[in-house]
């Protein structure tokens, strides 16, 4: 399964250098602007997205198939892109973080809780997203959930906009803090709990495959 | 000892069965596996490797249940599938690191043997190697981690007669070793002419002749006479039989008997692509 992982990321290196630019490109951008939460916060999607570039490279070379001639089990298939989703979305927290220090080394205001907080938001969001899509991927094809890629994300931001619409208060930060608090765990655990029955309902499809 | 056993094995699908299929691989042996494109020899061998789920039939690979003992007797098995499998982006080396967490007999100096006997470049990626070569590459990795058994679908179609005839002296080699064995499918039936010992021929699904191909070389061939001639023979003289506008072309069972018969017969010998094309555009 180490191999499976691996091979993945040697297939990102080339993707991994494009986004390099792009961030160094948007860093130039934004930090200045003193928008460095909205670039953190594309940073961990971007890497999230990956997961789904792998699964569209394997699908071109119709690597599966080959992959279950190897001495490896359909399980460890699964596994291996959710363990790839994790590793990814990890880094890019990780390089959040470094962007968001670097910004506000720049803008000298220092990191403030709101950037923190908008990256594990984000991170979350990452994790859901990846929960979403790999089982639609193993059911649907990559071709076929390219179109629900779209429709995944653009489900919650409309009713992210739906909502700004209403007015419903968003939770501030200073006089709320223990219902953010709350809220915050809530989505930690809810988007595990995702994150763990994704990984069941794929390796349910995935074992009945035929290839 | 059978490397390969296959009992009974049945698939269906909507447009498509797999009916009762059952042959044997033995150790030490070659065995070629002919069929028309949708006869169901790809089908068969996605069967042997567990990548599609039978109806029923037991599969044994070098003694073991392939279902139950799947991770293990993949250790054992060589698999080159029609086409390349790997990303484009890859090199050998990134090949060579992956397989050795895959495989436990993972063989760094066998690979790097094959990949200077195959001439294949270290420093490119599969993306620049010609069709050819990711061929050779597939093979060159199939066989490096000391298989027992290669399972090669279609793995010398795309390939130009000299390479070809390069690979099929690597499959000779591997299987000096009496414990080994090869089923491999192919439509290019002039390359199991050269080396099968078995002939397994597979038509709409069912096994149609299992044969050893010596037996049937010599055994079968082609008797080339008037209509006239055609009607003294025996149902039970002939396999099947072509009319063209010379004649009649019969493929017969034992040639020799035959000959003894009508001591002035023209018989010919036959190939396996002959055969082929009699079973499935002969008439009865």
């Amino acid at each position: 399964m180490k191999g499976l992982i691996l091979k993945d990321l040697i297939n990102l290196k080339k993707s991994m250098k494009t986004l390099g630019i792009m961030l160094i490109a948007f860093a130039v951008l934004y930090i200045p602007m003193g928008n460095e939460s909205f670039l953190s916060g594309m940073v961990v999607l971007m890497f999230a997205m990956m997961v789904i570039t792998t699964m569209s490279y394997d699908d071109m070379a119709k690597w599966d198939t080959y992959a279950l001639t190897m001495p490896i089990s359909r399980k460890e298939v699964v596994l291996s892109k959710y363990l790839l989703l994790l590793m990814l979305d990890l880094t890019g927290v990780v390089l959040a973080l470094v962007l968001a220090f670097v910004g506000s080394f720049f803008t000298g205001t220092g990191i403030t809780v709101e950037t923190l907080m908008s990256i594990f938001i984000v991170l979350m969001i990452a994790v859901i997203f990846g929960s979403v899509l790999i089982p639609m991927i193993y059911k649907f094809g990559t071709e076929k959930a390219r179109l629900m890629i779209i429709l995944c994300a653009a489900v919650p931001t409309a009713v992210v906009l739906g909502l700004a619409q209403l007015n419903i208060p968003f939770p501030a930060i200073d006089n709320e803090e223990t219902v953010f608090g709350i809220i915050m765990i809530a989505m930690a655990l809810i988007s595990l709990v995702i994150f763990f029955a994704s990984y069941f309902i794929s390796v349910k499809i995935y074992q009945k495959k035929e290839f | 000892m059978n490397a390969i056993e296959i009992k009974n094995l049945n698939k269906n699908y909507h447009d498509f069965q797999l009916k009762n299929v059952s042959f044997n691989v033995p150790k030490g042996s070659i065995v070629g596996f002919i069929g028309e494109n949708g006869a169901g020899k790809t089908t068969t061998l996605k069967a042997i490797l567990n990548l599609i789920n039978r109806d029923n039939g037991i599969i044994e690979i070098l003694g073991m249940d392939n279902t139950k003992e799947e991770k293990k007797t993949k250790e054992d098995i060589g698999v080159v599938l029609d086409g390349c499998n790997f990303h484009d982006s890859l090199k050998t080396g990134d090949i060579s690191k992956m397989m050795a967490s895959i495989y436990k007999n993972w063989n760094l100096s066998a690979f790097q043997r094959y990949l200077k006997k195959f001439e294949l470049p270290e420093n490119k990626t599969v993306k620049e190697y010609s069709r050819g070569m990711k061929m050779k590459l597939q093979i060159a990795v199939a066989l490096s981690h000391d298989p027992k058994v290669l399972i090669l679908d279609e793995a010398t179609s795309g390939l130009d007669p000299i390479v070809r005839e390069e690979m099929l002296d690597v499959f000779m080699e591997f299987i000096q070793d009496e414990e080994h064995a090869i089923l491999i499918s192919s439509h290019i039936t002039s390359d199991l002419d050269k080396i099968a010992d078995y002939i397994v021929f597979i038509h709409q699904g069912e096994i149609l002749l299992n044969e050893e191909k010596e037996t049937l070389l010599e055994g079968m061939g082609i008797l080339k006479c008037s209509e006239d001639d055609f009607r003294k023979l025996d149902k039970e003289e002939y396999i099947r039989y072509r009319k063209n506008q010379f004649g009649f072309e019969v493929l017969i069972n034992d040639k020799l008997a035959l000959k003894k018969k009508y001591k002035e017969a023209i018989v010919d010998g036959v190939t396996i692509e002959e055969i082929m094309l009699f079973y499935v555009r002969g008439e009865r």
